[in-house]
């Protein structure tokens, strides 16, 4: 009997906090990362495949010290980086992200514009209306109940692993290229651009303040935050085998018919062909509207919270809009730029949906930087401060992302690709 | 008199008595031990490590500071025992606004500057929290000082007096070295006081109420959320929360303790008074749910011969909380139900009526094991401030309130 106990009291404490780390993995899969992995696949077939396991691992890493950090000092990872650097750091950095997590934004509107495209319903009425919408549910203190839908609705991602499988891939050729990189010669420029795009759209920066505010949120303990770690590990492993198959199945539908731009979300749409046939515009369109708008709904959010955190503003959407003026202005900011960006016609609307993620990818080393000096602070985190293991693990991340950041942009300036 | 903020004064250059250049204010200190206000000592960042120099060396403070002692003079800074930093413990910190009832982070620190006869004077007016401070130390070093100065003018201050900043510090030791106390805080309503507490983090929680007075920190206890109320609880020591919990009413101790382990449950148990302890074990049988696990033991009841005066009487030494001495009930030999006679009632009443005449038709009771839905239907059909909840025999077991029955439903929504 007492066996029994024990066992539910276990399976309770891990429902009991399985949900930050489970819904921040799924939001990284939004519309940015489903456009990414899908070009990725398209242009370069499976030379992008071995990024997968040491992103997968990189990612666990940041976004375990993410949960710990929040069930330690109980404050968000803004408010960590105003207590410790001052104001002038912090403002330099809430810029930096504003800046980086509106690129974000439009690239969840991309999204929308592109799923509603598919259902023959033009950009200049989708975007506007789901914007509003957008707006509301934050605003009128829904997003609670709509998040469930938004999980339930992520079952979709389980069709990507149903094309990829149905897509006959050359598996050989696929699991060869997961284990191995591929010679030096490839790491050329527009291969270097993707390289940064998809480990910014697995790692984004915006995901490391969610985490660690929504784990606070939560109340989260010391005592709990085992539990925590396991819904991260879960989550980041599910995210990156979505991420795998999304690439698998682009590479064996879209780059091998010679489709090696994806400019709108028809093109994309054809990589769910072996499973869907002729339905595979709509079950795609479906899969990216949901997962835009999950995004969508939780980014300007997030991002209005990280600021006026990081300086001291009120915030929170129980206060009335007299009460956190900057908080609901710059939420509603984000939300009505990013939708006008994406109305503007004529715009590459995928490219800038991938740049946005090669943004996050040169922004992500300062955001790890910041988090390995606070997580190694001894009067901050005492005994839970970072192993070497993971120390390792995250100045690695670091010091290869700035590296490929830096010579990216070197080739770029001295034009030789 | 003029004002000086920290952030202009952090980085002056500091000239000793002899003129020469000797260092940079590193830090600006009070010793709240003294004086709560007034500055007590700069340390100054010199070229063989960090010095203290008392406020009463400092001649002038004019776009650099003057010391009247030589730099020989000023003692090594091991340590700042006693001493409240302001730029560490204060800027980019948070901290309670008590006029504002919130949590507040400090952009700035903002000195009334006299220059009396022994030299400046320095006394902390308020924290700024506003654009004015964040502005101001952004843009310092950045823009030349006279535009920054021009552009600062224009921002209107929010600024918060330093009699309503009450600073959190987590460590005890060190609380008692500062004397920082919660006593201006502790004068907030308790639902203000549960607010504030729950936008502080776990620690600086526990830190507040391992200051509180056990009442006061009963009551605000009483309005946290349960799932706050639960994490504050584990993180106190059993005796503290033992002190705490017996200050509860019991009915809101009973709900707590049911949401902590058994171990941790009986841990606080054996610290409280046996009569409190008693009461909330009692109310610990019931499930939850029920009339029984909803309804306190904190109640005036008289025999059914008693007289208005006697209820008075009974009033006036009853020790629980005003809310339930709104109705008084009446028993017979055998604790059995008799009759609810409600306050207003016994107030309008000519001295000494029998209270067995002034008694409510009908006599609404509920079950000890009535369920929660049972119970609130009943609050509602006959509009009642208070419900008796009776055992098998139809003895009076305890009441229930009205925000026993607000809680309930709250929590449903």
């Amino acid at each position: 009997m007492k066996f029994l106990r024990r066992w539910k009291i276990q399976i309770l404490l891990i429902l009991a906090v399985v949900g930050p780390g489970f819904i921040t993995a799924n939001v990284d899969n939004d519309a940015n990362g489903i456009l990414t992995y899908s070009q990725a696949g398209a242009q370069f077939g499976y030379l992008l495949l071995w990024t997968m396991i040491p992103t997968t691992i990189a990612l666990i890493v940041v976004q375990e010290m993410c949960a710990r950090m929040g069930a330690v000092t109980g404050k968000g990872l803004s408010d960590l980086i105003r207590e410790e650097y001052g104001l002038r750091i912090t403002f330099l950095m809430m810029l930096g992200i504003l800046i980086t997590n509106f690129g974000n934004v439009v690239g969840e509107f991309v999204g929308i514009a592109g799923s509603m495209g598919l259902f023959g319903v033009p950009k200049y009425i989708a975007v506007p209306i789901c914007a509003v919408i957008v707006w509301l549910i934050a605003v009128k203190g829904q997003y609670k109940s709509v998040e469930k839908v938004f999980l339930a609705a992520s079952f979709f991602y389980v069709t990507y692993v149903v094309a990829g499988l149905l897509a006959k891939p050359a598996w050989i050729v696929a699991i060869k290229a997961t284990m191995k990189p591929p010679s030096f010669s490839t790491f050329h420029g527009p291969y270097l651009y993707m390289v940064i795009g998809v480990v910014g759209t697995t790692i984004a920066p915006w995901m490391q303040f969610y985490l660690q505010s929504s784990i606070v949120e939560k109340g989260v303990t010391r005592r709990q935050y085992k539990a925590s770690r396991w819904d991260v590990i879960v989550g980041c492993i599910f995210t990156d085998v979505v991420a795998w198959f999304i690439i698998v199945a682009c590479a064996a539908t879209l780059y091998v018919h010679d489709i090696r731009d994806i400019r709108d979300a028809a093109d994309a749409a054809q990589s769910l062909g072996p499973l869907a046939g002729q339905w595979a515009s709509l079950l795609f369109a479906l899969g990216l509207f949901n997962a835009s708008l999950f995004a969508a709904s939780i980014l300007p959010l997030s991002t209005a919270y990280t600021v006026c955190e990081g300086l001291g503003f009120e915030s929170g959407v129980e206060r009335k809009f007299s009460e956190a003026p900057v908080f609901y202005w710059l939420y509603t900011i984000l939300i009505a730029a990013g939708a006008a960006v994406v109305m503007i016609p004529g715009l590459p609307l995928i490219k800038i949906a991938v740049f946005s993620q090669v943004v996050n990818g040169a922004v992500l080393p300062f955001v790890l930087i910041f988090m390995l000096l606070l997580i190694n602070k001894k009067e901050l985190m005492g005994e839970y401060v970072n192993k070497p293991l993971f120390n390792i693990i995250a100045w690695a991340t670091t010091v290869i992302m700035i590296g490929l950041t830096v010579v990216y942009v070197y080739g770029q300036v001295r034009g030789t690709n | 008199m003029s004002t000086l903020a920290l952030s202009e004064l952090l980085g002056l250059t500091v000239y000793d008595s002899t003129g020469a250049s000797s260092g940079r204010v590193h830090e600006v200190a009070l010793a709240p031990q003294e004086d709560r206000s007034k500055i007590s000592v700069l340390i100054v960042k010199t070229s063989s490590g960090n010095r203290l120099l008392p406020i009463g060396a400092v001649s002038a403070i004019n776009g650099g500071v003057r010391a009247s002692s030589a730099l020989g003079d000023w003692v090594l800074a091991d340590g700042a025992e006693g001493l409240l930093l302001l730029s560490r413990d204060l800027l980019d910190q948070q901290v309670i606004d008590v006029h504002g009832r919130k949590v507040v982070r400090v952009n700035d620190v903002d000195f009334h500057h006299d220059t009396g006869l022994g030299g400046p004077l320095l006394k902390v007016g308020g924290v700024d929290v506003g654009a004015r401070g964040a502005v101001r130390r952004l843009l310092k070093g950045v823009v030349p000082a006279s535009a920054l100065r021009a552009l600062l003018h224009r921002i209107p201050p929010r600024e918060i007096p330093w009699d309503f900043v009450d600073i959190i510090e987590t460590d005890p030791a060190r609380r008692v070295k500062l004397k920082i106390s919660h006593e201006r805080l502790a004068r907030l309503h308790p639902a203000d006081i549960a607010d504030i507490i729950e936008d502080l983090a776990p620690d600086e929680r526990e830190a507040v109420f391992e200051t509180l007075d056990e009442g006061v920190a009963a009551d605000a206890m009483e309005e946290l959320q349960p799932k706050v109320q639960k994490a504050v609880v584990e993180s106190l020591d059993n005796d503290r929360a033992a002190d705490i919990v017996e200050e509860m009413e019991p009915d809101a101790a009973a709900d707590l303790l049911a949401d902590l382990s058994e171990e941790r449950t009986a841990e606080i148990l054996v610290q409280m008074q046996p009569e409190e302890r008693q009461e909330v074990t009692e109310l610990l049988e019931f499930r939850e749910n029920t009339a029984a696990g909803r309804m306190t033991t904190e109640y005036i009841a008289l025999p059914v011969a008693a007289t208005t005066s006697d209820a008075i009487d009974a009033m006036r030494s009853f020790e629980g909380r005003m809310e339930n001495m709104s109705t008084i009930f009446l028993v017979d030999s055998r604790e059995t139900l008799v009759g609810a006679v409600p306050l207003a009632k016994i107030v309008l009443a000519p001295h000494a009526t029998p209270m067995l005449g002034l008694a409510q038709e009908p006599l609404i009771s509920s079950h000890e094991d009535a369920h929660d839905k049972e119970f609130a239907e009943l609050f509602d059909k006959y509009n009642l401030l208070t419900l008796p909840v009776i055992d098998h025999q139809n003895r009076l077991k305890g009441v229930i309130t009205p925000d026993d029955v607000i809680n309930m439903l709250r929590s449903k929504l």
